[in-house]
């Protein structure tokens, strides 16, 4: 009998040690519903960063800036987040984009529409002006010079891209090469990060030779090995990055929000932390007559005639 | 009604039995299987809910920063379409709801009940009154910076579903097993059962007594055959029916089956433990069979030897019985039990003190307790009453002891010698009577010449007196008396053999007929008719003619007066029987017969039933005397044999008669007659 009991009683533990939930759970009535209603952020001085990255890169990039400025000026600033260089330009031209961060070419584009240039950066180089630089694979044999570029196989940033695009296609404009003579030309899917996705195609081998905006490799140092990337060329430098306003918008606020980028010294520690994060040295006093050159790099190429940077 | 476990079939057992293990272990492995497999899928459902909602926190970043609901909505609905999660939405930093995947609307309580626990995301489950739900918030975090916080909902309800899925599906080929199990284990049970009743049938064969079926195969081939073996003598030899390890003569075998092992017979022939079973079952109803036909036949010899010692007790007259040491009977005899007339059960377990009348029980138990406490055989004889007349019995007991010599009971023996008394009674009067002869023929000798005197001289007296006068009247009663006297002198005498005999060649009927002849008229004068039956052969014989007569008118005056003077008939009747050489005479009467008491007496002398004064007693004795002088016999034969007076016109009344038989030799060849044919002498 008392075996018995000992055999049932092991035949009955692992029920007994499997029974039971271990967590209590918390009642919630899913009947009652209502449709939310979505608040509206508070009126501010918008500010938008042309999407060359990711729009985490570009928050991340320009946060201690605007809350720099907005400190410095008392005025609310808000960051917003174009998806496209066309959205953004078209944004500056509705004017729901008041302080634009842009290129050269989509300043001359916006500029176009009333836009006013009023401050650039001096580039992480610490020079106020940038190059594209065309990239290969540094065990790709065949392309030695921009002539070896013939027939191969295009990967640029965005058609409006100043740096990953239009600066090489000038380059390889003065060196007589014309986008016919490419087997193809692409560019960097998706929104974001396009730069980025530049070089790893590169890096990966899905497209010959790539053309990003200088200081985009520094970027992706440590995520690849930048020792498999070659630079096969770059071109003249043209002025860097340009805040501009929209046509419209408060002078006294562009003095404003102008006076204090204008403070920013990157000798000191707390300006060179803003600094280094939105990607520059400092910004310096513009004038719309500085992107001149990029204006006739932009006739050269005949890309006026094509509104939205589509060449 | 359930029935006992063992009333059940072998085959509904193994059924059971199979159906209990594959339940036993499949029952817990399910249960247990589902168990494991639900906190598996619960502990995956929880890692891919993290996974799930910190994607979407990263993923939606993006669109957070540009407040692209679009995209926000996409990636929610495309969460959505996945089956267990049952809702995911987006709230901004301020909790507000930025899109969701439910449709009337978006339940309120469900916002505030999970938050993410800092920069982690936390689980948390829900209980929505239909199922549960784990909720996991994953926080959308961009440069450290909280923007805001995915929500996704996993159903539990719907992960526990698949477990139980899982269980169903185990339980399901579980049963598939446990069906597919039973087909087999039928047919497995149903050829072990189908065998076992084979041997059930054959062992009520073997208790019907019909020992000759067999329970076992046959081999293909004997042992002998195998191993080419010559042992023509051996049980196995040639025997493909039995198998040779236990068959075989115990030189073969050696030590049976163990010894067998390597034998390329036993590993051929050998079957599985229900084989081996009808086969020892085989070899056990031959052994059973022989030993019960030796069996038989002692008990045919046992039986023929009791029925022989059986028939010598009960053929024996003796009285016969086996006592035990308590005084009771063992066994008894036929003649035993005839004599106690009771059968021979109702005699064995008695003591003589039951089945003897008291005084005689009595003594007999008595002898039999001191035989046995002696241990010495005791003879004695013993007088029983039986039927109003005494009964002499020799009785010997003779004590029987066991191999320790102690005596265990006694064995009796008890003979009939009441006749033996009889003719010792008999010896001690003739003996008697001799003497008596002989004094009686000495006094006879004397008287004889002094009655001869006073019979001369009466007639010489008569001579001298005057005819008709008294005197001479009274000399001849003197002379009548004194004739008498002589005649009864002369009967002493011839008794005693005194007399001499003169044997001449004679014819018996003519013998007989002068004896009938002289006693018919005075016969008649009684109403007695004497009828005649004589052998037409005239048959001579040689004897003295004189004494015959005097035979034939004793048994005539003795037939004459049987019939007590109230008259009747008398036969005589004589025949010749040539080839046993004799001649025999009947001389019958219808009398009353004679008392069977007195049948063995009537020879004897003096011996007489009739008044004092009228008989001597000596005439049938002296009858005797004469026909055993003659070399012949006399008999008497009472009640006549039946239809012996049929030859006669009359036959006369009922009684039952008495036949004297008298048979005489013919001593020479020339009494027989010559010429007569040898068939002729019977009448």
């Amino acid at each position: 009998m008392r075996r018995r009991d000992v055999l049932l009683a092991g035949l009955c533990l692992p029920f007994l040690a499997a029974c039971g939930r271990d967590e209590d759970a918390v009642r919630v009535d899913l009947s009652r519903r209502e449709e939310p209603v979505l608040r509206q952020p508070p009126r501010a001085v918008t500010y938008a960063y042309l999407p060359q990255y990711a729009h985490t890169v570009s928050y991340e990039r320009h946060r201690l800036l605007l809350d720099y400025i907005g400190r410095a000026t008392g005025i609310p600033l808000r960051q917003v987040f174009p998806d496209t260089f066309e959205e953004h330009v078209r944004m500056v031209e509705r004017g729901e984009i008041d302080i634009s961060f842009s290129n050269p070419f989509a300043y001359i584009r916006m500029a176009a529409s009333g836009a006013r240039a009023f401050a650039r950066i001096i580039e992480p180089s610490g020079k106020p002006d940038f190059r594209s630089q065309i990239i290969c694979r540094r065990d790709n044999k065949e392309l030695k010079t921009l002539a070896d570029c013939r027939g191969k196989r295009w990967m640029a940033v965005d058609p409006s891209s100043a740096g990953g695009y239009i600066y090489a296609l000038g380059e390889f404009y003065d060196n007589g090469i014309r986008r016919s003579d490419f087997a193809e030309i692409s560019f960097a899917p998706g929104p974001g990060g396009k730069q980025e996705k530049v070089v790893l195609a590169v890096f990966a081998g899905a497209c010959d030779i790539g053309s990003v905006r200088d200081g985009t490799l520094e970027i992706l140092r440590g995520r690849i090995d930048l020792s498999q990337i070659r630079i096969l060329a770059e071109s003249k430098s043209y002025p860097g990055w340009v805040y501009g306003a929209r046509a419209g918008f408060s002078p006294e606020i562009v003095e404003k929000i102008a006076r204090a980028m204008f403070a920013l010294r990157y000798d000191r520690p707390d300006d060179a932390a803003i600094l280094s994060a939105a990607g520059m040295r400092g910004i310096i006093p513009a004038v719309d007559a500085d992107y001149d050159s990029v204006r006739r790099l932009a006739e050269k190429l005949g890309l006026d005639a094509l509104p939205g940077g589509e060449e | 009604m359930i029935p006992r476990l063992s009333a059940l079939s072998f085959r509904t057992k193994i059924n059971c039995g199979i159906v209990l293990i594959v339940g036993l272990i499949a029952i817990p492995l399910a249960y247990l299987t589902w168990r494991a497999a639900a906190e598996s899928l619960q502990t995956e459902t929880r890692k891919r809910g993290l996974v799930l909602s910190e994607n979407l926190a990263m993923r939606v970043s993006d669109a957070m920063l540009s407040m692209d609901l679009l995209r926000m909505k996409n990636m929610v609905d495309e969460l959505k379409k996945v089956d267990d999660i049952s809702y995911a939405f987006i709230l901004d930093r301020q909790g507000s709801v930025l899109v969701h995947t439910f449709s009337g609307g978006f339940p309120v309580e469900l916002a505030e009940v999970n938050a993410p626990d800092g920069p982690k995301p936390h689980i948390r489950l829900l209980d929505t009154g239909r199922e549960l739900i784990d909720d996991f918030a994953a926080p959308v975090t961009i440069v450290g910076t909280p923007f805001g916080t995915a929500r996704i909902g996993l159903s539990r309800t719907k992960a526990e579903a698949a477990a139980d899925r899982l269980a169903l599906m185990i339980v399901f080929y579980s049963a598939a097993a446990m069906v597919a199990a039973l087909a087999p284990s039928t047919l497995f049970a149903r050829r072990v059962t189908e065998r076992i009743n084979r041997l059930k049938r054959h062992a009520e064969e073997v208790v019907r007594g019909n020992l000759d079926p067999r329970a076992g195969p046959d081999a293909a081939r004997a042992c002998s055959v195998m191993l080419d073996c010559d042992k023509t003598r051996c049980p196995a030899y040639g025997d493909n029916r039995r198998r040779c390890w236990l068959t075989a003569s115990p030189d073969q075998r050696g030590e049976g089956p163990e010894s067998c092992r390597d034998c390329p017979v036993y590993r051929e022939q050998k079957g599985d433990e229900i084989q081996d079973l009808a086969e020892t079952f085989d070899v056990m109803a031959v052994s059973l069979k022989t030993h019960l036909d030796e069996l038989r036949r002692a008990e045919r010899v046992l039986s023929r030897q009791e029925r022989l010692l059986r028939t010598i007790l009960d053929a024996t007259p003796d009285l016969v019985c086996l006592v035990d040491e308590n005084a009771r009977y063992l066994a008894v005899n036929r003649a035993f039990a005839n004599f106690l007339g009771q059968t021979s059960e109702a005699i064995v377990g008695a003591s003589d003190r039951e089945v003897y009348p008291e005084d005689e029980g009595e003594a007999m138990h008595e002898e039999n307790r001191r035989v046995l406490a002696a241990g010495r055989p005791s003879d004695r004889e013993v007088r029983l009453r039986r039927g109003g007349s005494p009964v002499w019995f020799h009785v010997v007991r003779v004590p029987v002891v066991d191999g320790s010599g102690r005596v265990i009971g006694l064995l009796r023996t008890a003979r009939d010698v009441t006749q033996l008394k009889q003719f010792q009674e008999q010896l001690i009067q003739s003996q008697k009577m001799e003497s008596l002869g002989k004094l009686a023929g000495g006094v006879a000798h004397e008287i004889n010449t002094p009655l001869g005197v006073i019979l001369g001289y009466s007639q010489l007296l008569q001579e001298d007196v005057p005819g008709g006068s008294q005197i001479q009247a009274d000399l001849q009663t003197i002379e009548k008396q004194a004739k008498v006297c002589r005649k009864i002198v002369a009967d002493l005498l011839g008794f005693s053999r005194q007399a001499e005999s003169a044997k001449i060649e004679m014819c018996f009927n003519n013998s007989l007929m002068e004896a009938i002849t002289l006693v018919r008229h005075a016969l008649s004068l009684e109403k007695v008719v004497i009828a005649t039956d004589l052998d037409e052969r005239m048959p001579i014989i040689y004897g003295d003619p004189e004494k015959l007569k005097q035979v034939w008118i004793n048994l005539l005056s003795n037939a004459s007066d049987a019939l007590e003077g109230r008259g009747g008939t008398l036969l005589v009747r004589s025949r010749l029987f040539a080839h046993e050489q004799k001649v025999t005479a009947w001389f019958a009467d219808d009398g009353p017969g004679i008392s069977p008491d007195n049948v063995g007496r009537i020879f004897d002398p003096f011996f007489t039933t009739k008044p004092v004064g009228q008989g001597t007693g000596l005439g049938l004795s002296v009858s005797f005397g004469i026909i055993k002088d003659h070399g012949g016999s006399i008999r008497v034969e009472t009640p006549a044999p039946e239809g012996f007076f049929d030859a006669l016109d009359d036959p006369g009344n009922d009684r039952p008669g008495t036949v004297f038989v008298v048979d005489l030799p013919l001593d020479h060849e020339e009494t027989i007659g010559g010429g007569l044919p040898a068939n002729a002498t019977e009448a």
